[in-house]
């Protein structure tokens, strides 16, 4: 590799395959969080997008630095360097600048849209009354998740504020969670389905999220929250079709209906439990 | 007064009681804290058992809390720093010329390392020597927690002291960070290399530094009075309901905030006000700008983080309720503020880096320093964006939902700050004759890391990805990139280059370059294997987690402990090299044009005889022109 020239149509011919190579792989693996609603597919598409933008450019800098890192050892310039290759080319720190702009820019937009279209939801709202069952798959199912030390709890407004210590949620159907919390700051982490929402005491986090794979999983408590955080997964949670899901929650109406009258009426906050102060 | 050193009487044999007692400064300083801490202690408590009648009254809150703040008060006592601003209050005559020497260390030897001096040399290896040692500490934590999640469920640790340990790893290492290269090397080179002979204020240089000792050993204290659980990040109102062991984190932090903020208070009055005639802003060192744009955010953020410590420290001792929900106070209060503190607090680790690789660049390359202006441009605008993007951290927290677009944009557009830095790299990387000394591997390992660093933090800056990554492995092994990776791996280069004008001493030997193969292969081991199980969802500070994870824990332990070793070795080399066996360095062994390499080894105690008037940037080696002329110039220099 006596020649420069040949060894920068060396470098940039590594690097398009690599790029092209790597971006064919990004495009083809399945990405986190899968599939298994319409938040998490959203998820993972924006995560693949980042990726395959991110990689050329990942490959293309620590490619040029290795380049002109290795270079000079194999095929030494025979020119003295220039001006601009000693002090600075203000051209291409323009250029440069303004690429990395435009490119936030597109970076920038595309999570906005991405944000406006998605709706996951989240803040402060008004106590509302519970909606009615919904009628339909667009009228969303309000599943309210109660985090305390240290496991969760859900209501469904929508069948009475009955409590259940397994989240089951029919297939198909628009969910609203509204996430409080009873104690300290908890988030409640539905990760196959791209959920993940802070549950803090006095306040209602709303994520909307429709389910579309049956099937069991996962969640768990990302929000550092006292001793046993590390355990707080021990509740199991179902994605079931429309029609187990009508049976499932017959039962736990049937099951809850004794103890129904010593729950507190549902409300989107509680009354957080006086803090104990350590010592 | 600050060109000409200044006839004056050599310092008297015969030492006055209060030289005496400053002598043995960390001697009487220790005595000063033990009594301070019993007296408030005593008074705290009994206080309360006083109004409130308690039993348990002797690990109460106000007691331990008043106990920390008067041992820190009879610790600095101790040490001699109020005998200056006492003396002045009564009257006394500011000190003489033979005193400021005195105080200085002129003839001072090994002890006055271990008093106060006001000698920012002194001061820059007492820093070296704190923060090696945090990063021991904070090191061996990391590998008991790695050891911990070798297995799914707990095996080592119970619950409680798993998260004191997360706790104290993650803090002593904040702490370890944001003084890691503007520590040592701040306080070192920056008077140098402005041509000053001294900071601007020397004695509180010297207070920042002692801050630390004592902020360390509270924090560790905490394992005394039952640990905490709440991480570095101490989200109330958890941190409400911690025992004791919390305070122990709110004061070191308060602390560490103190000396970060006035650390950068006095950065800023000696880089405006010290420089030497002939020395514009546009023709300081890069190091030194990187310094003075990290030293406006210590001095802006920290005061954020004392206030809301503050204001935990007495929602904890008198019940308060600003961060309380059930008494109208709020959560995201405490997150805000402290994020506030956080964001700019991660820049303040990263920013000295950038300074001290594109310091260091050029001597490798053998070029001048590619596109000096915009680089300091890139510096400014990490700065200054910095202030602007805190919420990033909380776009899973249903805070204002409406506001993360804005703070989405702000995140990415830090990116083109940061990208300059690479292009200044690739530039002057470009056609060089570069040398591959052991710190240009480590600068190599810097850009890599960091560009991993950066590159992860994208995905966190989008907001439907974050939903997906916030709170994971990922998120850890993300700002491990930049600290660990970026920071540390700087740190480690600096420290190798400038050990021989530091102490006189080389630790650049064959078994280094081993120790450098070793820890960047470790570090990408160890952290790649934890950024993937980031993305399978496993999330950060749980002591049990999904059994199908276990594969990639095991590979991120058996990186780590690799990593573990390989740090471990690097101390071993520096302490063998430069304490035991103290192989003499040749006279400016990387052939800088810095000026810091023109003046003698070992520094003379004011740095100048002469402080020369014209400066050019050190960083012409394509004429092979120093920084300035001393007069008598480097034999390493003379042939170039």
């Amino acid at each position: 590799m006596r020649n420069r020239a040949t060894a920068v149509r060396v470098l940039i011919g590594t690097w398009i395959v690599l790029a092209i190579a790597g971006d064919i792989g990004l495009g083809l693996a399945p990405m986190p969080p899968g599939l298994a609603s319409n938040l998490a597919s959203d998820e993972s598409t924006v995560i693949r997008i980042l990726a395959m933008a991110a990689w050329p450019i990942f490959s293309g800098v620590l490619a040029g630095m290795f380049f002109t890192l290795i270079i000079n050892k194999f095929a030494p310039s025979q020119s003295e360097a220039t001006a601009t290759e000693l002090r600075g080319n203000g051209r291409l720190q323009s250029i440069w600048i303004v690429t990395t702009v435009v490119l936030v820019l597109i970076l920038a937009t595309y999570g906005t849209v991405e944000l406006a279209v998605e709706e996951p939801g989240g803040g402060i709202t008004t106590v509302s009354a519970p909606l009615p069952q919904p009628a339909s798959a667009d009228q969303p199912l309000e599943v309210q998740v109660i985090a305390q030390q240290w496991w969760f709890t859900f209501r469904y407004p929508s069948y009475g504020g009955v409590e259940t210590a397994n989240l089951v949620l029919p297939v198909g159907q628009k969910i609203e969670f509204n996430v409080t919390s009873l104690d300290v700051v908890h988030s409640f982490n539905f990760y196959a389905l791209g959920v993940k929402a802070d549950a803090v005491p006095l306040n209602d986090n709303q994520v909307t999220v429709t389910p579309t794979e049956i099937g069991t999983y996962r969640i768990q408590c990302t929000e550092l929250c006292g001793l046993w955080h590390g355990n707080m997964a021990e509740n199991t949670a179902m994605v079931v079709s429309q029609s187990d899901f009508a049976t499932w929650i017959q039962q736990q109406t049937a099951l809850d209906a004794p103890i129904m009258k010593y729950l507190p009426p549902y409300s989107h906050t509680y009354e957080p439990e006086p803090t104990v102060y350590g010592s | 007064m600050d060109a000409v050193a200044p006839a004056r009487p050599p310092i008297d044999s015969r030492p006055t009681l209060s030289r005496r007692l400053n002598d043995w400064g960390l001697l009487v300083g220790v005595i000063g804290a033990i009594v301070g801490f019993v007296v408030g202690w005593g008074i705290g408590s009994v206080a309360i058992a006083y109004s409130f009648g308690e039993d348990n009254s002797l690990g109460s809150d106000p007691g331990i809390l008043l106990g920390y703040s008067l041992s820190v008060v009879g610790f600095l006592a101790g040490m001699g720093f109020l005998n200056y601003p006492i003396g002045r209050l009564l009257g006394r005559p500011k000190a003489s010329e033979e005193d400021n020497a005195y105080l200085h260390g002129e003839g001072g030897g090994i002890a006055r390392y271990f008093r106060m001096t006001t000698d920012h040399k002194v001061i820059g290896l007492q820093y070296l020597v704190m923060i090696l040692a945090f990063l021991f500490i904070g090191g061996l934590g990391a590998m008991f927690i790695r050891a911990e999640l070798l297995t799914p469920s707990p095996t080592v640790a119970t619950p409680q002291s798993y998260l004191t340990l997360v706790g104290l790893h993650s803090t002593l290492m904040i702490f370890m960070a944001s003084a890691a290269i503007i520590g040592p090397f701040g306080n070192y080179f920056v008077p140098i290399m402005i041509g000053s002979r001294n900071m601007a204020f020397p004695r509180l240089e010297a207070l920042t530094f002692w801050l630390l000792p004592p902020a360390g050993l509270i924090l560790l204290s905490t394992v005394f009075l039952g640990g905490f659980s709440t991480g570095w990040t101490g989200y109330a109102p958890l941190s409400d309901q911690n025992v004791a062991g919390m305070d122990s984190y709110l004061m070191a932090f308060a602390l560490i905030g103190l000396s970060i903020g006035l650390s950068g208070l006095n950065m800023i009055a000696t880089i405006i006000t010290k420089r030497a005639p002939g020395m514009p802003l546009t023709r300081m060192p890069i190091f030194v700008w990187g310094v003075f744009v990290t030293s406006f955010l210590g001095l802006l953020a920290a005061p954020a983080l004392i206030g809301a410590v503050l204001m935990e420290t007495i929602d904890r001792s008198f019940q308060t309720t600003f961060y309380v929900p059930a008494g109208g106070g709020s959560p995201f209060l405490w997150e805000n503020l402290f994020w506030f503190f956080g964001h700019p607090e991660v820049y303040i680790f990263i920013i000295p880096a950038f300074g001290v690789v594109m310091e260091m660049l050029p001597v490798f390359t053998r070029k001048p320093l590619w596109g000096y202006r915009v680089s300091i441009g890139g510096m400014v605008g990490v700065g200054l964006l910095s202030f602007t993007v805190w919420q990033h951290h909380l776009f899973v927290s249903g805070l204002a939902p409406s506001l993360r677009p804005f703070y989405m944009f702000s995140t990415e557009l830090i990116s083109v700050p940061t990208g300059i830095i690479y292009l200044i790299a690739l530039g002057s990387m470009w056609r060089a004759r570069t040398r591959f000394s052991t710190p240009m591997l480590f600068i190599g390992a810097f850009f890599f890391n960091f560009l991993i660093g950066g590159f992860t933090g994208v995905f966190l800056s989008d907001v439907p990805s974050d939903f997906t990554l916030h709170a994971s492995y990922f998120v850890q092994a993300h700002f491990h990139y930049t600290i660990m990776g970026a920071e540390v791996f700087a740190l480690m280069a600096a420290i190798v280059y400038f050990l021989p004008k530091m102490t006189g001493f080389t630790m650049d030997t064959k078994l280094l370059k081993f120790q450098f193969w070793a820890v960047f292969l470790t570090f990408n081991g160890t952290f790649i294997s934890l950024i993937s199980v980031g993305i399978l969802g496993m999330t950060r500070r749980t002591i049990s987690y999904a059994a199908d994870l276990q594969p990639l824990n095991v590979s991120a332990s058996v990186f780590a402990f690799g990593l573990g070793a390989s740090m471990a070795l690097f101390l071993g080399i520096l302490i063998w090299e430069a304490v035991i066996k103290r192989t003499r360095a040749v006279e400016n062994p990387w052939e800088s044009l810095g000026v810091e390499w023109q003046v003698p080894t070992p520094v003379p105690v004011f740095n100048f005889d002469k402080v020369p008037t014209s400066w050019s940037l050190p960083y012409d080696y394509d004429t092979g022109k120093p920084a300035t002329d001393l007069g008598s110039v480097s034999p390493a220099l003379s042939g170039a």
